[in-house]
């Protein structure tokens, strides 16, 4: 008798195939993409044609030579400046509003998973209320992200003043909402072994949050928060259109008056920015992996 | 300090990892659990530290049924039990001493535990449990700058912080090597002697177990095999237990050994 041998079991290989679910999700995605492409009107041909092609440059070529002149660089200093503290200060409003309401997002944290698994049973009155502020913050936050920036931005200029104030709330409230959802979903892709370890050891949920979260999630954390800064300078722009200050203000000014030189200067800074905030935070980055 | 009745884990796909497991334990006992790979051991020992929900029986750990037990009082009940991991289940990116001072997380309040996120406190303490386990120079090292074994002193190391009534260890010394083990085991049945702990452990190292535990539990396939003190665990009692069993089974090395003609299996490694 050989005894260490596998016995002679055909054993079926588990998930070779896709499952069920797997299949029709793919199927509803490609109908949906295909409906989109004829929905959105998707034009190629167009979009490569010689006369598209120059449209666009005659459009282009309006703004060269770009505005160089001492005193218009000089004037820039302010709403350059202007931008660099709308998109700061509303990053850290978004953060203010996100990282709270992230946490209550954080399925694994408030009701779901093993964390929960003794905790909650045969306790359904317990699981409601936890599922409560849960529901509550997620629906807050999909509140937040879907309004666009820039109706919150009309918003609240109408309600605080022409200005760089309510470009700081518009970013802080609607990227509030976009950072509290990825910050959830950090939260909710840390490796759980750790965290069961830490409950074992009668840890509080804060606890666990605080020694087992935070530090696995915190690179990707900071990486992210990076990253809508970025944006936010980007977006700033954006909000001076509606009166919100900084360079976009400028931008719409400048357009409106048809110096297109002024606006492709302002337009080249804006590139400078997000660049410079790229390297910046690249180099932040390497300091937290 | 633990009874359980009929214990039954059965995870999705009809996997049952713990299929009615009648057991009891006693205050002081120290205990040791042998068994193939997915005998069930790791599933176990998450129930008797009170993560996972019994899909079916009963478990009291001293005195009161698990089942009942909910938010304080579940907590204060972990509090008491203090489990080292198989994988370690560290925090990687942390300091050795926060993984070792997370022991105590149990009894800090939150504010204490992040204002020692920041400052760490009872350092002596952390110190003092790493001195234990032979690495006290690494307290200020990156978790996962450390080598395996040393990763599983730290689980160790936590385990003495929180200071127990009963400890759970499931394969403690799989990745250090043998001697280092022995001593590890003896370091845990020292405690478990000296303060009257229950120590309950999982080894795949069965010369260990038997060398060093009064009580030996043979699981397999979710189920008890035999319960029985080390003298009584013969050859084929413990051929039973690993028969069939796919080759990473007994332990590392068991492949490269001949197999015994007597029983014609392979002879467990010898430590
Ligand atoms: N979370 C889970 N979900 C599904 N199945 C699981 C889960 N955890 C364990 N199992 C299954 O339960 C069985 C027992 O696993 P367990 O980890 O308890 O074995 P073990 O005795 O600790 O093995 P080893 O000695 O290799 O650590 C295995 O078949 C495993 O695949
Ligand atoms: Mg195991």
């Amino acid at each position: 008798m050989p005894p260490l041998t596998r016995p002679p079991v055909a054993v079926p290989f588990p998930g070779s195939r896709p499952s069920r679910f797997a299949r029709v999700f793919a199927l509803l995605f490609g109908l949906t993409a295909a409906a989109s492409w004829w929905a959105a009107r998707v034009d190629l041909p167009t979009l490569f044609s010689r006369e598209a092609f120059r449209n666009a440059l005659v459009f282009v070529a309006d703004g060269f030579p770009p505005a160089l002149s001492p005193t218009f660089l000089f004037f820039l200093i302010r709403p350059a400046l202007e931008t660099v503290q709308i998109s700061l200060l509303g990053t850290a409003v978004a953060l203010v509003i996100g990282f709270p309401l992230g946490i209550l997002a954080t399925a694994s944290l408030a009701h779901a998973g093993p964390l929960h698994e003794l905790d909650l049973s045969g306790r359904p009155v317990r699981r409601l209320l936890r599922f409560m502020p849960y529901g509550l913050s997620r629906a807050l936050l999909s509140l937040f992200r879907s309004v666009p920036e820039l109706v919150w931005a009309l918003v609240f200029v109408r309600a605080t003043g022409l200005g760089p104030f309510p470009g700081v709330l518009a970013i802080g409230v609607a990227y509030g909402g976009i950072l509290g959802k990825v910050y959830s979903e950090i939260f909710e892709a840390v490796d759980p072994r750790p965290l069961e370890a830490l409950q074992a050891t009668g840890a509080s949920r804060w606890g666990v949050f605080w020694y087992g979260m935070v530090p696995q999630a915190f690179p990707h954390l900071v990486s992210y928060t990076l990253y809508r800064w970025e944006c936010a300078i980007r977006a700033s722009a954006i909000l001076g259109f509606v009166g919100a200050g900084g360079i976009g203000q400028q931008i719409e000014i400048s357009m409106r008056m048809f110096n297109f030189g002024e606006v492709v200067t302002l337009i080249g800074l804006l590139v400078l920015m997000v660049a410079g905030t790229d390297a910046l935070s690249l180099r932040l980055r390497r300091r937290v992996l | 300090m633990y009874q359980a009745e009929g214990l039954t884990k059965v995870f999705p796909g009809e996997i049952r990892a713990v299929d009615g497991l009648d057991l009891k334990i006693g205050a002081g006992e120290r205990v040791a659990f042998i068994g193939p790979s997915g005998a069930g051991k790791t599933t176990l020992f998450r129930l008797l530290n009170c993560t996972l929900k019994p899909t079916a029986g009963r478990l009291w750990v001293g005195g009161r049924e698990v089942a009942h037990l909910h938010g304080a009082a579940l907590r204060a009940a972990r509090r008491r039990i203090g489990t080292i991991y198989q994988q370690h289940n560290l925090v990687p990116r942390l300091p050795v001493i926060h993984n070792v001072l997370a022991g105590r997380l149990g009894t800090w309040s939150t504010t204490r535990a992040l204002l020692s996120l920041a400052r760490p406190v009872e350092v002596e303490e952390a110190h003092r449990a790493l001195q234990q386990v032979g690495i006290p120079e690494k307290l200020y090292a990156r978790t996962d700058e450390l080598s395996g074994g040393q990763q599983q002193r730290v689980a160790i190391a936590r385990a003495l912080l929180q200071d127990p009534d009963i400890i759970l260890a499931d394969e403690p010394v799989s990745s250090v090597d043998p001697t280092l083990a022995a001593g590890i085991v003896h370091l845990l049945t020292d405690i478990s002697r000296a303060t009257g702990k229950t120590l309950v452990v999982n080894l795949h190292s069965v010369d260990l177990a038997l060398a060093t535990f009064p009580r030996i539990i043979g699981l397999r396939d979710g189920r008890v095999l035999f319960d029985l003190a080390p003298a009584a665990v013969r050859d084929e009692t413990l051929a039973a237990l690993y028969r069939g069993a796919p080759a990473t089974g007994p332990a590392e090395g068991a492949l490269d050994a001949p197999l015994d003609p007597a029983t014609s299996c392979r002879p467990l490694p010898r430590v």
